[in-house]
């Protein structure tokens, strides 16, 4: 038996004898949670509801398995969930009002202005106010999300924990007082919230506004005949087109009293709905990319660091000749061949991407840690470790792994902002994700035209925003490297394999 | 005599990387998931299935697994690339590469040393200056440039060049030199046979640097973003050596020493960084050369991959190869000769 195995019951138990002495803090704390939860528990239930009916559609796609899986029951669980109120929705604070030709009901709303006030969205207000009602109150409960989970740390630390002082407390302490850390931690968090809130915080749904724009109806309030009519939002979108002549900009409504926070696309599409969703899918891939290769890059340098000699050589000589395709243009060839197989039917081709991105990414990563790697497979433990007789996985697990992780963290996040320049770099060659599906770099080429126009929005603010979102990944992993390993040297251990997505 | 051997070295491990890469883009070409000749039938005539038979006889793909590789393998080695398909139908590889790879060389270039000469300076400013507002305004703009997309900053500085005469006052295409359109090949055709015109004719270079020099800007945007990150921490290591004290106690003039002492070995850990960058270069080509119109290596491979001409895929892929493996290799010439060091620390 390990120390860490003997002393592992005995912590857990001091815990439990902590909580049984003074249990105030830990249940003002659950409580708190508890009650955050509760105001967003249908959401939690959707989403789940709906992250397992993509998962079975996506595993009936595969043409190798023959079997298929019932979706009813999943999807009258996801229809139930949804029907569950909640604060940040738009059924809650109405700014728009749609109305579903197919199931025959008003999704949100109705949702007009009748001549002298407007009828239907969140106390009468007008739709701006009220959109920006949600978004305020969208990340109010992020940062309460977060103020809970920082106080949870807090409270352990002060009232639960047996050791006075961790090498973590540390690390925290150092990340804390790193301010251009603190500033990407910030702009990624923003990020995040803003990915899993999109649906809360968009003016209209995806589906209403962009896929299927003629399924459903809205209602406005026409000048002319003096009266509230109803039309297609397909109609409505024609005419509220920014294509440099007409223009519906920043901060701004249409014709049918529809407000575009970002104006609209060159279709009339809303760009805000449009870049919300894209945001899901950027991260989305960003995210099983970096993950996947990021495993990969570990266990492979584990492996060469542990073995070293021949291994070593071998994993040298395959990440060299991968990284001597130039990855963009390799991403797009292996795009172009697995384009017509099953894979670029999951996700409208998110998982081909991302996998595609792993194929090409891990090399960098994998060189990038290396050298921590074999740095700590050299210290005294890991000798002491071998000569105990444990087995090569079990070192590797338990003495090596805990020592890069950090690193891992520090250029996954780096390599992350590269992957969502690569994305959309991708898409706005015409390649990857399929149309209609939202993707940055799609804004980007569809606003091309209209960058010198009143119409500058559509160009402009996708690529400002990728702009700043790659700036908070990069800025996030300086902070945390500075914090795990003050004395790195920052600039020279950034490894040219890491980050930019191979130039796009 | 170590330093020799230690590029030999280097050289013999740049072979297998030709040879695996090589390897692996064939694999991914004919025998992956889709099927050439198919693809390239079915972008031009979905009626002919003969046609079809034809390409698969014309191609080898009738051939066995093993036949067919070492024939690809034989082909490339000896640089028989063969024929496109579908992109400029029936014209052989090579002779699209002689038409094509100089414009791409000449934007990488123009990109380098446009980076290398706002980068490197703006860093060494900030480096001298460190913790100054300067500094801060440098190096956040480093960090943007590295951040910034380049597709969208070429459409962007594509748009504000169209506009240059309602934004500035003064059309971009009369500046200086004049030419005629904003977007479109540089004319390097008045060298053909003769390179000394590039020193003979300096119009007709000055008229092609103007014609790549916005796209070489962008294209070279994030390696300046490195060059001003980079450049700014080598002067700041430099400045607090022991010899720059010691300078200063013999009464060295200030300007003397950010020349003379300063500024010489705070550019050794930038010369490797320059030739790193081609690997961005290239990739980014893609996009920039689209943006831009320039009718070069990226757009080719682009227009090909869309087109289904899949084996031009891998011809161009292969040339890339050689081009980047090259350039490593010359980055380990360089090390050599402003590091002797290298060759000695890494032998293991």
């Amino acid at each position: 038996m390990t120390t860490a195995q003997r002393q592992h019951p005995d912590t857990s138990q001091a815990v439990r004898d902590g909580l049984r002495r003074n249990p105030r803090p830990a249940v003002v704390w659950a409580a708190f949670g508890a009650g955050l939860l509760a105001l967003q528990i249908g959401a939690l239930l959707e989403f789940g509801g709906s992250a397992a009916l993509d998962t079975v559609r996506a595993f009936n796609a595969i043409d190798a398995v023959p079997l298929t899986v019932g979706t009813e029951a999943l999807a009258g669980f996801e229809q139930a969930a949804a029907e569950i109120p909640r604060l940040l929705s738009r059924q809650t604070i109405p700014n728009n009002g749609l109305y579903s030709v197919e199931s025959e009901e008003w999704v949100v709303g109705p949702v007009y202005y009748n001549g002298q006030e407007w009828v239907g969205t969140f106390l009468g207000l007008e739709p701006a106010t009220a959109w920006a009602l949600r978004a305020v109150l969208v990340y109010a409960y992020a940062f309460a999300g977060l103020a809970w989970l920082w106080t949870g740390y807090r409270w352990f630390r002060r009232y639960y924990r047996v050791a006075d002082w961790t090498p973590r407390d540390d690390v925290v302490d150092r990340l804390r007082s790193h301010y251009w850390g603190l500033f990407g931690l910030f702009v990624v968090f923003i990020f995040l919230t803003t990915v899993l809130f999109g649906p809360a915080l968009a003016p209209t749904t995806n589906q209403a506004s962009n896929v299927d724009p003629y399924s459903y109806e809205t209602q406005y309030w026409d000048a002319e005949t003096e009266s509230v009519e109803t039309t297609a939002v397909g109609t409505a979108n024609s005419q509220s087109a920014s294509s440099g002549s007409t223009n519906v900009g920043l901060f701004s409504y249409d014709d049918y009293g529809r407000y575009h926070p970002f104006g609209t696309l060159p279709g009339g599409q809303d760009l805000f709905t449009f870049i919300m969703y894209g945001a899901r899918l950027s991260l989305s891939i960003g995210l099983v990319a970096v993950g996947l290769s990021t495993f990969i890059a570990a266990a492979f340098a584990m492996a060469s660091a542990y073995y070293k000699g021949r291994v070593d050589l071998g994993l040298i000589l395959l990440s060299d000749s991968i990284m001597a395709l130039p990855s963009l243009l390799l991403i797009i060839m292996l795009s172009v061949i697995f384009g017509g197989t099953w894979l670029a039917n999951i996700y409208s081709g998110g998982l081909l991407l991302s996998l595609v991105f792993v194929a090409t990414g891990w090399p960098g990563l994998w060189r990038a840690i290396r050298g921590p790697t074999l740095q700590t497979t050299e210290r005294e433990w890991v000798d002491a470790a071998r000569a105990f007789g444990l087995k090569p996985r079990t070192i590797m697990r338990k003495h090596v792994f805990p020592y890069i992780v950090g690193y891992l963290l520090v250029y996954g996040s780096m390599s992350l902002g590269g992957v969502i320049i690569g994305i959309a770099g991708l898409s706005y060659l015409g390649l990857g994700v399929n149309p209609p599906t939202p993707e940055w770099g799609r804004a980007i080429g569809l606003g091309q035209p209209y960058i010198g126009t009143p119409s500058w929005h559509i160009s402009i603010v996708p690529g400002v925003l990728i702009t700043i979102v790659v700036i908070g990944f990069n800025a996030l992993g300086d902070g945390v490297r500075d914090a795990i390993d003050p004395k790195s040297d920052t600039e020279t251990t950034d490894a040219k394999g890491v980050g930019r997505g191979g130039g796009a | 005599m170590k330093r020799f051997e230690y590029l030999v070295k280097r050289f013999l491990l740049a072979i297998p990387v030709v040879w695996l890469g090589t390897s692996f883009t064939w694999y991914a070409i004919f025998m992956g998931p889709i099927d050439p000749a198919a693809a390239l039938v079915g972008q031009t005539d979905p009626s002919a299935t003969g046609k079809i038979e034809n390409i698969r006889t014309n191609l080898g793909l009738d051939q066995p697994p093993l036949q067919q590789y070492l024939d690809y393998m034989s082909d490339v080695l000896v640089f028989d690339l063969g024929q496109t398909w579908v992109v400029y139908s029936g014209t052989e590889v090579n002779s699209l590469i002689l038409q094509f790879l100089p414009r791409t060389l000449w934007l990488g270039f123009w990109s380098v040393v446009i980076a290398v000469f706002i980068g490197v300076p703006l860093g060494f400013y900030a480096g001298t200056r460190s913790n100054t507002l300067a500094d801060y305004l440098t190096s956040f703009s480093g960090i943007s440039w590295r951040a910034m997309p380049n597709f969208w900053l070429a459409a962007v500085l594509l748009s504000v060049l169209i506009s240059s005469e309602a934004l500035f006052g003064l059309q971009w295409e009369s500046l200086g030199i004049q030419t005629d359109t904003i977007t479109g090949n540089p004319g390097l055709g008045y060298m053909d046979g003769n390179p000394l015109a590039l020193v003979t004719e300096p119009m007709n270079t000055l008229e092609a640097i103007k014609r790549v020099a916005p796209a070489a800007l962008v294209l070279g945007s994030a390696s300046m973003g490195n060059e001003i990150r980079i450049g700014r921490t080598a002067v700041m290591e430099v400045k607090n050596e022991q010899y720059i004290e010691f300078a200063k106690a013999k009464g060295v003039s200030g300007r003397q020493l950010v020349w003379k002492h300063v500024l010489r070995n705070a550019l050794v850990p930038l010369v490797p960084i320059i030739t790193t960058e081609a690997f961005l270069l290239i990739g980014g080509s893609v996009l920039v050369e689209t943006v831009f119109g320039i009718n070069g290596m990226g757009v080719l491979f682009l227009d090909a991959a869309i087109n289904g001409d899949i084996p031009v895929l891998g011809s161009l892929m292969y040339v890339f190869i050689l081009v980047l493996v090259g350039v490593n290799f010359l980055q380990d010439v360089l090390y050599t000769v402003i590091d002797p060091r290298i060759a000695l620390e890494d032998s293991g």
